[in-house]
């Protein structure tokens, strides 16, 4: 057990289109990465700061949760859907960071609204990336869901005859347009938390306060600004 | 015919069993299983164990032993009593009382005999606690025991995968005062520095304020299930969207006291602000009392306040506490408050070996002495009564250094005494 890499804390946060959204917060709060990290071409995974107790790791929105949660990263963001689906128990959430807003939904096909009473269903299979959140949903209206776990591309299942409804992320609701779907239902709405091993807080809790806290001012500073 | 046998012996059983049951459905695979197994291709079959169970193998086994027996006998120091429950007890008494929460976790099996259904144990402290209530009530109180046994639970969590492990712990039954939580608390800090854990904290958490300041504010069923949920994840944002139906002025109260998680000093100075009255603030009496009495008899101990935290506490009384060290994974034990199923007031602790295990820094070097055929039984005797580990070569080699070596020894007998081999490539 070196105490360096055991001492350093590690910020985990997600690829993709969040990352855009959430470094303005990060550099806000005073955390620099290094020069390689805005490299599109770096295959760099782990990167250093102007803090030399504090690294980034940029890895899957869904992985920010399980990296979290088993304190190999200390504190991460990521959407709460990531932290419904998994549920979780060594992660804490104490900061929404007010970006990366949407919803999860249930949609159908056009034809389909209208000539259907969910009231009748005991069981339906859904397309979705996310069966944990979906199942327990369906399971407090006592319906049974069967899951198909897709990637992505979910609005495609319906069209093509693996199942005729999906739950999925709404951001516009153009994609779900585009494929002669329609939104049903609201599961939840999604905004993007800093997450918190349970553990770490515990026993670094002056150092995580003190993140929290900056983190906090930004996002205050943003939602004055916008 | 050993093989046929065995399965004659079993199947008669499996009938028993699956027909009290009522599950005549059920055929041997189990004697089909047995037979493949006869072939030596399945030799990763036979190795393969359920999800959560492990073998421990050496060093690991012996060092377990060890520390298992340490902490046992510093416990048994301070006049905790050792008792040794069953592993398996009548479900109906091992879930009473503060075994209920565990009710999930428990494998249950038939008792043929009784025709009852047995539990077995997935957490020691009911048992204690019932040992406490049945055949020691007449004992003086506060009665100080202590335990250290194997549990079984039906499910691995998140960090801990294993789903037997082994669980050290005391319990102080017939005792309400703070002093006994104090003692209890720096018992084990004390037990897990002596082993040589360092950074070490203990979060202190108290289940029962939510509920009383729920009960003050006379909140809802439904809306304390909703609070419950925001708080258990610490979700700021599910907590400030409760607002609408509970108020924002008590949302704002659950917030300070989710904010105050972290340093003792801190969170007791938020919570102080807050100015809790009614059956809030007598909760926090006991809290206070141990802080100080803590700070003030082991200063250098980290200590955190966790005022809304109530998972794996659901069947806690009072004050709550879980040690924790820094950069390890997970916890190394829990404790807290309770009232046994004669109503007394009890407090304990447990201390989870795998966790404690990982946790410490240094394993213990092993040296074996090998002792070449022929070596007089006598000399090897004198070297064991001196502390040597030693290992007889059973026949004669042409080589004893590399026997030695074979056989993981680290020493050898040569000249009259024991002379280290050099390193094994």
């Amino acid at each position: 057990m070196s105490s360096s890499t055991n001492d350093k804390l590690v910020l985990a946060l997600p690829k993709g289109r969040i990352l855009g959204e959430v470094m303005p917060l990060v550099r806000h709060a005073g955390i620099e990465p290094e020069a390689a990290f805005d490299d599109e071409s770096s295959r760099q995974l782990r990167f250093t700061t102007n803090h030399d107790n504090i690294d980034i790791i940029r890895v899957r929105s869904f992985d920010v949760a399980t990296f979290v949660a088993f304190g190999a990263a200390h504190i991460g963001v990521c959407g709460n859907d990531v932290l419904m689906e998994f549920d979780y128990p060594e992660i804490y959430a104490p900061l929404d960071m007010n970006i990366g807003h949407c919803r999860i939904s249930v949609a159908e096909p056009a034809g389909m609204v209208g000539g259907d009473d969910p009231a009748k269903w005991s069981s339906i299979r859904v397309a979705t990336k996310y069966p944990g959140i979906t199942a327990k949903y369906f399971a407090a209206r006592g319906v049974q869901a069967e899951c198909i776990k897709l990637n992505g591309a979910m609005e495609l299942a319906p069209s093509l005859g693996l199942c005729r409804r999906i739950v999925d992320l709404v951001s516009s609701g153009a994609t779900m347009k585009a494929n002669g779907l329609v939104e049903i239902e609201v599961l939840a709405e999604i905004t993007s938390r800093l997450a918190i091993n349970r553990a770490a807080w515990k026993t670094r809790s002056a150092e995580i306060n003190g993140w929290i806290a900056r983190f906090s001012d930004a996002v205050e500073a943003f939602r004055k600004a916008a | 015919m050993i093989k046929g046998c065995g399965i004659n012996v079993i199947s008669p059983f499996l009938v028993y069993f699956f027909s009290v049951l009522k599950c005549p459905d059920y055929t041997a695979p189990k004697a089909q299983v047995m037979n493949e197994t006869n072939d030596n291709s399945n030799k990763a079959d036979k190795a393969l164990l359920p999800a959560g169970m492990s073998d421990v193998l050496p060093p690991e086994a012996a060092f377990e032993a060890t520390i298992s027996e340490q902490l046992m006998t510093q416990f048994g120091a301070f006049g905790f009593d050792r008792v040794k429950p069953p592993l398996l007890e009548f479900e109906q008494n091992l879930l009473r009382g503060p075994g209920l929460a565990m009710s999930e976790q428990t494998f249950r099996l038939m008792d043929p005999v009784s025709q009852r259904m047995m539990g077995l144990r997935a957490d020691m402290t009911p048992q204690v606690s019932r040992i406490a209530s049945t055949r020691l009530t007449n004992a003086p109180r506060p009665l100080r025991l202590s335990y250290a046994g194997q549990i079984l639970r039906i499910k691995g969590t998140q960090l801990r995968a294993e789903r037997q492990f082994g669980q050290v712990g005391v319990e102080l039954i017939g005792a309400n005062t703070p002093l006994a939580d104090t003692e209890i608390i720096l018992l084990a800090t004390g037990a897990l520095t002596a082993l040589g854990i360092m950074n070490m904290s203990v979060d202190l958490c108290l289940p029962t304020l939510v509920p009383a300041l729920c009960d003050d504010m006379d909140l809802s069923g439904e809306d304390r299930i909703a609070l419950r949920d925001a708080l258990d994840r610490k979700d700021a944002a599910d907590l400030a969207s409760l607002a609408d139906t509970i108020g924002q002025d008590n949302v704002t109260i659950f917030a300070k006291l989710l904010a105050a998680t972290g340093p003792a000093e801190d969170a007791l100075a938020s919570l102080d602000s807050l100015n809790l009255e009614g059956s809030a603030k007598i909760e926090c009496g006991a809290l206070l009392s141990i802080v100080s009495a803590i700070s003030e008899q082991a200063p250098e101990l980290p200590l955190t306040l966790d005022l809304i935290e109530n998972r794996g506490w659901e069947y806690h009384t009072g004050v709550t506490f879980t040690f924790f060290t820094r950069g390890g994974r997970g916890e190394l034990g829990t404790g807290g408050r309770y009232i046994t199923s004669e109503q007394e007031h009890a407090t304990g602790l447990t201390l989870f070996m795998d966790t404690v295990l990982r946790a410490i820094p240094k394993r213990p070097t092993v040296t074996r002495l090998f002792m070449p055929a022929n070596t007089p039984k006598d000399t090897s005797r004198k070297l064991r009564d001196v502390g040597w580990v030693t290992v007889h070569g059973l026949e004669e080699t042409s080589d004893d250094k590399a026997e030695a070596r074979r056989l993981n020894c680290t020493h050898i007998y040569e000249h009259g005494g024991a002379s280290p081999l050099a390193h094994m490539k």
